[in-house]
């Protein structure tokens, strides 16, 4: 039983070698005629004070540490998803890579200096909400929002949409933060977004999606589908044609009130419209269908 | 997701080493990198705790040559196991081309392995895949404590893991080296014949 203890207390299984140590103990302390019975009890009894310690600084380690930054770097290159864009993409997704690897100081800082450019102002600063939130730091969010307000770098539209972002944040944790004003903001010209749809920044890497039918004759059916191409908001989808009867309610324009997305750092639900719909017409899907939908809100 | 450059025929690929805490994903690896040197194309990075426990991955880089006229490389990564790190296990699954399973043979951490295998098939589900569409190997470890510990019986282990997967299993130990080729070899062989099967990538 203590060599038990002992091979796991060396693997590191420190909850499984304390109890083996503490039943050892209980059979020391049963059997009065056990040979050298109090300098092997002196001798168990420690062993469990040490592995108390050692499970206890288990414990207690922290859930994130920093990562030297060559770790950092590398887990820039490793997590950024980015094949063949362009240089703001792969910096951006760098930086969001940082971000979910609890990197939370050194993506602070590189979304910041990735505000400075035009297209992708809106996007950093989002990321920047949402790595003090995710620090629980509302305050600094406050106030990285509020300098926002007071500058002239965003135009109103842009502002509109990081307070309705960051307020949504808000309600989601429960927390009651007033957010300033937009009154004062200048109305400028650099608007990002051309209609409601949602930002395509604001969709990350969607891995696959639930359908849920509302109308028709698959109402209150549902149909889960992967992801075999995104593009911003546009997901393609590959329907087999054994789920034909599903295929039939999902023409173009079509619009899908009911969609759960599975990404990797969430899932979420939201709404969607068919954009296109095409036939494969040969190769080894053929006869499969090829579905866009055009995701056109998220919650 | 792997990186195949049509152009240069090189295909880049990734196959996590998946398992609960403890239970020998990292000494895998740091097998592999002190034995197949040559394929060993840099340097092992494990970010983890001072005592040894994964805190965000490993990670080794490999290049195996030529396989159906396609220069490969190969990156193998390994989980934190331990429950609290679960987001970073997500994070570090994804995009995985294969998937090593990693089994403790010791019997005090049985529920400990069937978790854990929840807990990638949950995984895989939330990136579209899952278990039984991964390529998936599975290791049975720590097998020379047999005799020093309780050790599950490799009949007693593949019911509980294997039975309806039924994938390529291997007995190993980590620690002497035993079996960790094996098993690296077969994971390898899997996702290049799935990789193969979807990128149509013909020679
Ligand atoms: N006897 C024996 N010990 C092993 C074997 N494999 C791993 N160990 C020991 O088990 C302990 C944990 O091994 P690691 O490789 O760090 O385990 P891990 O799966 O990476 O653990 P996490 O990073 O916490 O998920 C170490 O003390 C290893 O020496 C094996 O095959 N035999
Ligand atoms: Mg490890």
């Amino acid at each position: 039983m203590l060599r038990e203890a002992e091979i796991y207390g060396s693997q590191g299984l420190f909850r499984e070698s304390l109890q083996k140590y503490i039943e050892a103990r209980k059979l020391i302390e049963e059997n009065p005629k056990i040979k050298n019975r109090a300098s092997l009890l002196a001798a168990v009894s420690k062993k469990i004070r040490s592995v108390e310690k050692a499970l206890q600084e288990v414990d207690q380690a922290p859930a994130a540490t920093e990562m030297s930054s060559q770790e950092q770097d590398l887990v820039k290159k490793l997590f950024a998803y980015s094949p063949d864009k362009d240089q703001d993409a792969i910096e951006l997704e760098g930086a969001l890579a940082l971000a979910k690897f609890g990197q939370f100081e050194r993506a602070l800082a590189e979304f910041k200096q990735l505000q400075e450019k035009d297209n992708l102002r809106l996007a950093a600063s989002k990321n920047i909400i949402r790595c003090y939130m995710a620090m629980s730091d509302t305050d600094s969010a406050v106030d990285e929002y509020t300098r926002w307000l007071e500058s002239e770098r965003f135009s109103r539209r842009q502002m509109e949409h990081l307070g309705a972002f960051f307020q949504n944040m808000i309600d989601k944790r429960g927390l009651d933060v007033p957010l300033p004003a937009l009154g004062t903001v200048q109305g400028g010209d650099a608007t990002v977004m051309e209609n409601d749809d949602l930002a395509e920044d604001e969709i990350i890497d969607i891995s696959s999606i639930v359908i849920h039918f509302e109308s028709g004759p698959q109402a209150g059916k549902q149909l889960a589908v992967e992801v075999s191409f995104q593009t911003g908001n546009v997901v393609s989808l590959l329907i087999s044609s054994r789920d034909k009867e599903f295929i039939e309610g999902l023409d173009v324009g079509v619009k899908l009130n009911n969609l759960q997305f599975f990404s990797p750092i969430a899932i979420f639900k939201g709404s969607g419209v068919v954009t296109a719909k095409t036939r494969i017409a040969s190769g080894p899907k053929q006869g499969d269908y090829s579905l866009d939908i055009r995701i056109t809100g998220a919650e | 997701m792997a990186v195949f450059n049509i152009r240069n025929r090189e295909i880049e690929c990734k196959i996590v080493y998946y398992g609960p805490g403890r239970c020998g994903k990292t000494t895998n690896l740091e097998y592999i990198y002190r034995s197949f040197t040559k394929q060993v194309s840099g340097k092992m990075v494990s970010i983890d705790t001072d005592g040894d426990r994964t805190l965000f991955f490993d990670f080794l880089p490999m290049g195996i040559g030529r396989v159906m006229g396609c220069d490969v490389r190969l990156q193998l990564y390994t989980v934190p196991g331990q429950v609290k790190y679960s987001s970073t296990r997500k994070l570090v699954l994804k995009g995985a081309d294969g998937v090593v399973f990693v089994a403790d043979s010791m019997e005090i951490r049985r529920e400990k392995n069937m978790l854990s295998l929840k807990d990638l098939h949950n995984n895989l589900k939330g990136y579209g895949s899952s278990v039984f569409k991964i390529p998936l190997v599975m290791q049975y470890n720590k097998r020379d404590l047999e005799g020093q510990i309780p050790l599950m019986s490799i009949d007693q282990m593949k019911k509980d893991l294997n039975a309806q997967l039924k994938v390529p299993d291997f007995e190993a130990s980590a620690l002497t080296g035993n079996g960790v080729g094996a098993t690296l070899k077969e994971c390898l062989k899997l996702t290049l014949k799935s990789l193969q099967r979807e990128l149509k990538w013909t020679e």
